[in-house]
């Protein structure tokens, strides 16, 4: 190959040199140029190796319909290089290359070829002993590009688009139906993938019109990745992911060529005829100086005409077809003196002296339609051209439930079933004359546009929406229009060879023998080859193999290509990066209002669900656990301040509200006082405990609750099905945003807030359990009593912007009493020493309130709850496992969360909460227990990390102030 | 040198059987008949013709072999489950398969990498805790780790995970293994074969016949088989075999998605997963990174792709691994995942005499692929469950007696 | 993604939605057998089919019946969640009330 002169190149500014490196060495290239077109106009005899044989390659498609041109650029791997531009500096290099692509070491692999057929990797290295030494060597072989692992993060933004018709791909036929669709009053989106949009061979001034319409945004450098439900379609650009939702989806991306089958088909200098002219035509590069074509189709003769228009020489044309092309482009050709050689095939590529095409071997086709292998005929060449044919780009048009059919004449598959708003056009819809493309994608665009639009026609439509002008008449798939004289694909452009190389899939080194011996092995259905063999599996996901492959398939099996049916079409159509997919990754995280008071305070924070919390407040000169068990004494010693406000906190408001949580939660809240709190345990329909909380009635006909921090959305959720499934009267308000809450609690809790609120605070007005209403601080609050650390305290509940207010008081009140704030650690401290168990850590997915020691919360005797009917089965069943109280004796070794609780050899349960006690100067814990076991008094021995057994004692759950002498009156001062 | 690979060189025809024998018709009756040639239907029939000396089987297909699950998940083997029914259990299979290519004469690539299991939180660590227990009592080699033992084994990895979910430590797992998914149905279906089981692809069953409270018999596509045993092995596939007879289970079907990456260099040596954010990782023996996330969220008998998922896994694999950015998904797929209310299958024999289920695999059935074939063979032989299995009876259901494999699954404050 | 027509708030993307799964009446529990009420609480309808199924807008917080194809995700009808209470009818092809005329049917779902 090398580069034309001025003014070849219609991409190319020849006034903006660059310089870029590839292997190390620098070459020159243009702006305009791609990677693939810079090396190839350099002469730069081949590219790259090849997968498994390591085989020297060059560019084949130049469309990104195979992987011979991957490279790693400037750190990034498997990058495109037909299809992506030059840059001035870029360091480009060979992939999958063992000492450079020179002197690529594994290129012995291609000798052993015989060595390794298909499936040879299943056939050996599995031997015990020694597949550890072979995997390591397949690891070391395998893969492509290499990933930087130091690589910063690119977060890339995206995009969603809205359109009434997306039309794919931007050939005549798309042009076309863009054009029809914004005729027709339709917002369109035209995309192509090609990096700047030339028509492909559409009229100039169909060209020039789509530009210049208001109503369609033309893109080029988009790729159509995926279409996904409701016609969704990812389209992916270099620096965005755009999810475009349309009302219907025009397919005209065309038709992808395939190669010819023969040895040393994947020579450098062996390539496919559409992909050399757009080298030439776009970036100035002739494909060779004596070039072969081996042509089965009208596309052959007119690739002649155009490269012989810039100057380069076709020497001859390999005609595989019996029968002449006819027709003014073929008698072109021959007015050139082009000697067309008739009813040939190519044989095999000869390789040069430094690894690129010298010549071709043809040999003459008979009758039958095989090959007379004989006497073949040299061809000195540096180039050979394949046009022998075509498989539809229709990937896209299949995921969106598109069926196709094999059309004997087209040779080709073509649409024959669409769903409502999919619509197909162009070659992909098996229609190749120019002419008629353009009148295929006007009726597609025609057609799209009026997707939920009605006929102007109809007399009863007067008021339906309306497009200008009614739709054209369906034509699309009639045959004739499709196939008029045209032959566009050879029905087996394939040709064995003894001694193999002839390739079908050049992404995964596969010949046509190891399609057949996989076949022969069993794995004859379509999937099953393509599992076995990989043919297809590659980057370019069979883009230039699959077709080959299924006539190969349909060989062996002696049946026609329509009995094996296409392996499934999946998303991506091209590659696409994670960054774009990824997007900027948003990770929300929702705080309370008094965070600031909390980092201020030097809080440690942990995640609480989507929350962060507060672990416990670092102070200097403390250790965590110092600082910890500080915060745990201030409670039980004056006062203590936490931030609950990540409960969930919910109303019912209405008559029924009382008869809504006597049925979703556990216990009887419809007989509440009002003005009194209770527990509430929630159940699920299976009886297992899923949330708890406390309820508290404000008036006759509105409660206030809280849930579990994790639970809030999901309860929530529930609560509000049941409503609505039950229907009754009353209606749910979600506040836990709008909310901010404190725990407010120790000994001196009430003396120091008596000075801050209105509300009577003495024994006989606000007794244990009680909720008041009233002003701390000056802010609106609701105080509820209630025992969860098991000290006298306040839980009180304030509109969210007052909670740094309300926490700002109530701190500055308790210092002089020793307050510390304190945070989740310090609680499950003080919880654990009233034995309370927290949902989720003591209990677990399947634990019932038999087990849990919670049957004091439930009141069967009610009419219905959930879980009700599961309970009654589960009291007959028995317990599986008690939740129980431990003692440790104070020990060194303190066992952790989850530790196994042995008993005779055998798991007998697990320590789910334990915490060294300073109040009780002992360690404690709760455990779930085997109900054999679950006797207080009971040793039990706690197997710990290096295996050593602790002993244990079952206790009383309750064990700080188990008579709960800390609540009664005159407790405190 | 795999000396071998000379016979592929010597000889000008390719030397090599078929795996899978084509059969042209379905005999008039099988002693056992199982539905399903994916890994487990093809297992069971290994071992029966094996083990249990019954050739006699036909294993109706009626897609391709190995095209449900088995061709489709994230090829994951581990054993490090919660409870001791799952732990022996796996950890079985897990023996089973050591010696598989072996017993086969096929590689599977079986490639013990070593998993963790990352914890992000409190009680995820808690939970890790507690496996690596369980684990370790019943001589499964896993440990809790902290966060430094992470980050020296996965040196890569974003401990901070974007920054939004910092990685306190893992459940680490050495036995954590991959391997060719496709290759082990293969294996079993040749092993099967070549001991006389009849493998019918493209054959699929529409009714099972039942007299006198046993099964007589089953309809196909390609006419009727007398027979006395059936093996329902077919996975998402299960609630409309089992609508045959009649026979209701807990099981719900879900689509399971999948994706891949292009082949890259090898840089990820063992297998990731992450709880909190729901995502799972390896690298094959291609090169290529094959990662999973968590179940769909409604029920669907489709096996579509959705755009959300790839962008989804794609942002918390950047979260873990930030610098794959420029590293290309190739590919989406999916399964259908029959999935129970306990995270356990259900296996064994059923009201229905003669019948015998093997389903209930949501994500969880691919490494227990070996395991399934050995108990459920015994079971199918002999009319009894086979111990190991005795946990996932189909009736624990009724009485309440569900396995506490979610039972982690816990709810922070 | 997929679009599911909100009979309160209109086409939204399905992400926007929590699945409830299906509408299940339940024996009477008061009555029913221990065998009865775990069959409801744990056995499903697992095959393919028409199902009505409780959906979710969850920024709205509005619960409804959606009549869906399980096999080709296609909302064939919507109805308020009382009309649970006063009788569904049984689960047949409709005249759709929402996406499937709209849109059109979406793909069968592929079995391989």
């Amino acid at each position: 190959m090398y580069r034309l002169e001025a003014p070849a190149g219609d991409w190319l500014d020849r006034s903006r040199p660059l310089r870029f490196a590839f292997e190390g060495r620098e070459y020159p290239g243009y702006a305009g140029d791609t990677i693939s077109s810079a090396l190839a106009a350099a002469g730069v005899p081949f590219l790259a190796r090849s997968f498994k044989y390591h085989r020297p390659r060059s560019i084949l498609s130049f469309a990104d319909h195979d992987s011979n041109t991957l490279f790693q650029v400037d750190g990034v791997p498997n990058v495109r290089g037909d299809v992506t531009w030059l840059r001035e500096g870029m360091r480009v290099s060979a992939i999958n290359t063992f000492g450079g692509l020179a002197g690529d070491k594994a290129r012995v692999l291609d000798r052993f070829g015989r060595l390794l057929p298909v499936g040879f990797y299943y056939k050996a290295f599995h031997g015990r002993r020694l597949f550890p030494r072979w995997e390591r060597m397949f690891r070391a072989l395998t893969g492509l590009g290499e990933v930087s692992l130091n690589a910063a993060r690119q977060a890339t933004p995206k995009r969603h688009g809205f359109c009434d018709v997306l039309v794919i791909g931007a050939g005549p036929s798309g042009l076309s139906a863009a054009m029809a669709a914004a005729d027709n009053g339709a917002s369109v989106v035209l995309v192509d993938e090609a990096l700047k949009i030339s028509g492909n061979g559409a009229p100039p001034a169909l060209l020039a019109a789509v530009r210049g319409a208001a109503s369609i945004s033309l893109r080029p450098a988009t790729v159509a990745a995926g279409y996904y439900a409701d016609h969704c379609v990812a389209l992916a650009s270099l620096d965005r992911l755009t999810k475009m939702r349309a009302k219907a989806v025009v397919f005209a991306g065309g038709a992808i060529e395939q190669p010819a089958v023969f040895r040393n088909n994947d020579l450098p200098g062996v390539m496919l005829a559409s992909g050399a002219l757009r080298l030439m035509e776009r970036h100035g590069v002739a494909p060779g100086r004596r070039v072969v074509v081996v042509a089965a189709n009208l596309e052959a003769y007119e690739a002649c005409a155009r490269l012989g228009a810039r100057g380069v020489t076709v020497s001859a044309i390999v005609e595989w077809r019996a029968a002449p092309e006819n027709g003014p482009a073929a008698a072109a050709c021959i007015a050139r003196g082009i000697p067309v050689i008739q009813a040939h095939a190519p044989y095999e590529a000869i390789r040069g002296p430094d690894g690129t095409v010298a010549g071709l071997l043809a040999v003459p086709v008979n009758a039958a339609g095989g090959v007379e292998s004989g006497a073949p005929r040299r061809i000195d060449c540096d180039a050979i051209l394949m046009s022998v044919g075509w498989a539809p780009a229709a990937q896209l048009l299949l995921q969106a439930g598109g069926r196709m059919r094999f059309s004997e004449a087209l040779q080709q598959f073509v649409p024959q079933e669409l769903p409502p708003g999919i619509f197909a056009a162009g070659r992909l819809n098996g229609i190749y004359d120019l002419e008629s493309r353009l009148g295929d994608g006007r009726r597609a665009g025609s057609a799209a546009a009026h997707v939920g639009f009605s006929a102007a026609s109809r007399p009863d439509a007067a008021d339906e929406p309306r497009r200008p002008t009614p739709p054209l008449p369906t034509v699309g798939f009639d045959e004739e229009l499709r196939v008029g004289e045209r032959r566009p694909s050879h029905p087996f452009p394939i040709v064995d060879h003894p001694d193999g190389k002839n390739f079908v899939d050049f992404d995964e080194d596969l010949q046509v023998k190891d399609l057949e011996n996989a076949a022969q092995e069993g794995f004859d259905s379509s999937e099953l080859l393509k599992r076995y063999s990989t043919v297809g599996m590659g980057p370019s996901q069979g883009k230039h193999s699959n077709m080959n492959a299924l006539r190969v398939l349909a060989r062996f099996r002696g049946v026609g290509v329509e009995r094996l049916g296409l392996t499934t079409a999946r998303p991506m159509y091209h590659p696409v990066p994670m960054k774009l997919l990824a997007g900027r990754s948003f990770h929300p995280e929702r705080r309370t209002p008094i965070d600031a008071q909390h980092a201020a305070l030097g809080a440690v924070w942990m995640p609480a669900g989507n929350w962060r919390r507060p672990e416990y407040y670092a102070v200097p000169g403390e250790s965590r656990a110092e600082s910890i068990e500080a915060e745990v004494h201030a409670v039980r010693s004056g006062v203590g301040l936490i931030d609950v406000g990540t409960l969930g906190k919910i109303e019912v408001h209405g008559p029924d509200a009382g008869e809504l949580l006597d049925r979703v939660y556990a216990g009887k809240f419809s007989g509440l006082k009002i003005g009194m709190t209770r527990y509430g345990l929630m159940l699920d329909e299976s009886g297992v405990i899923v949330d708890d909380g406390v309820i508290a009635r404000l008036a006759a006909e509105l409660y206030y609750f809280t849930t579990t921090t994790g639970g809030s959305a999901t309860v929530f959720r529930e609560l509000l099905r049941l409503n609505a499934l039950w229907g009754l009267n009353c209606a749910l308000v979600n506040v836990t945003g709008h909310r901010a809450a404190v725990n407010f609690t120790g000994p001196a809790s009430r003396d120091v807030l008596r000075a801050l609120t209105d509300v009577d605070l003495g024994d006989a007005a606000f007794p244990y359990l009680a909720v008041r209403c009233g002003d701390v601080a000056g802010v609106p609050a609701r105080l509820m009593r209630v025992g969860f650390v098991g000290e006298l305290g306040y839980e009180i509940h304030v509109p969210a912007g007052f909670g740094p207010t309300l926490w700002r008081a109530l701190y500055e009140a308790g210092r002089p009493r020793g307050l510390r704030a304190f945070g989740v650690e310090a609680q499950r401290v003080l919880r654990l020493e009233k034995g309370h168990f927290i949902v989720g850590q003591d209990t677990d997915g399947l634990t019932d309130p038999f087990e849990a020691n919670a049957m004091w919360a439930v009141a069967m005797q009610k009419p219905f709850f959930v879980g009700q009917r599961s309970l009654k089965i589960l009291a007959a069943r028995g317990p599986r496992q008690k939740l129980v109280g431990v003692e440790l004796a104070e020990t060194a070794r303190l066992p952790k969360e989850c530790h196994l609780i042995i008993d005779q050899g055998q798991i007998a349960g697990r320590i789910t909460s334990i915490a060294r006690s300073r109040a009780l100067n002992k360690s404690i814990g709760l455990a779930m227990l085997s109900p054999e076991l679950a006797q207080v008094g009971r040793d039990i021995q706690i197997r710990i990390e290096d295996g050593g057994m602790v002993g244990g004692r079952v206790a009383a759950a309750i064990f700080y102030d188990p008579e709960n002498r800390r609540q009664k009156p005159g407790a405190a001062a | 040198m795999p000396y071998r690979l000379l016979r592929f060189a010597l000889s000008r025809k390719h030397p090599e059987p078929r795996m899978f024998t084509r059969h042209d018709s379905l005999k008039a009756g099988y002693d056992v008949v199982i539905i399903g040639a994916g890994g487990h239907g093809l297992a069971a029939a290994y071992y029966l013709s094996r083990d249990h000396g019954i050739r006699n089987v036909a294993v109706l297909e009626k897609g391709y072999l190995g095209g449900g699950n088995t061709g489709r998940n994230t090829t994951i083997i581990r054993s490090n489950y919660l409870t001791p029914e799952g732990v022996r259990f796996y950890d079985e299979s897990v023996r089973l398969w050591q010696d598989l290519a072996v017993d086969f004469d096929l590689n599977l690539f079986y490639s013990t990498r070593g998993h963790y299991t990352l914890a992000h939180t409190d009680s995820a660590m808690r939970t890790m805790r507690w496996r690596a227990e369980v684990n370790k009592h019943f001589g499964v080699r896993s440990e809790a780790v902290d966060a430094a033992f992470v980050k020296r084994g996965i040196p890569s990895i974003d401990m901070s995970c974007g920054g939004h979910a910092p990685i306190l430590g893992a459940l680490f797992h050495e036995p954590g293994a991959i391997a060719r998914h496709d290759a082990v149905a293969w294996g079993y279906g040749r092993g099967a074969d070549r001991r006389g089981v009849e493998i019918h692809q493209q054959t699929e069953v529409t009714g099972i016949r039942v007299q006198g409270g046993r099964v007589v018999g089953v309809d196909t596509t390609r006419g009727h088989i007398a027979t006395s045993k059936v093996l329902c092995a077919v996975a998402g596939f299960t609630p409309r075999i089992l609508d045959m007879i009649g026979l209701r289970t807990p099981i719900y079907v879900h689509p399971l998605q999948a994706m891949v990456s292009e082949p890259v260099k090898p840089w990820l040596d063992p297998i990731i997963v992450s709880g909190s954010l729901h995502v799972y990782v390896s690298q094959t023996a291609r090169g290529e990174l094959v990662m999973g996330a968590s179940l769909d969220p409604y029920e669907l008998h489709s096996t579509r792709s959705t755009l959300d998922f790839v962008e989804g896994l794609s942002s918390h694999m950047l979260d873990l691994f930030p610098f794959l950015g420029d590293v290309k998904v190739n590919r989406q797929w999916a399964g259908l995942a029959d999935m129970t209310p306990d995270f356990a299958p259900i296996m064994g024999v059923t009201p229905l005499e003669g019948f015998y289920l093997d389903a209930g695999w949501g994500t969880w059935g691919f490494k227990a692929t070996p395991v399934c074939g050995k108990t459920m063979s015994h079971t199918v032989a002999t009319g009894r469950n086979h111990p190991l299995i005795e946990g996932f009876s189909l009736d624990r259901f009724a009485h309440y007696r569900l396995t506490g494999e979610k039972g982690a699954a816990s709810v922070g404050h | 993604m997929k679009i599911m027509v909100c009979p309160l708030n209109g086409p939204r993307p399905v992400a926007e939605f929590a699945y409830g799964g299906e509408v299940r009446r339940g024996p009477d529990p008061d009555t029913c057998s221990d065998a009865e009420w775990s069959d409801h609480v744990f056995n499903r309808s697992g095959s393919p089919g028409l199902k009505y199924e409780w959906w979710c807008h969850i920024a709205s917080g509005f619960w409804f019946v959606a009549l869906r194809d399980t096999t080709r995700d296609a909302v064939l009808a919507t109805y308020r969640a009382d009309a649970v209470r006063r009788g569904l009818p049984p689960a047949a092809e409709e005249t759709a009330t929402a996406d499937a005329v709209r849109r059109g049917l979406p793909p069968a779902g592929d079995a391989t």
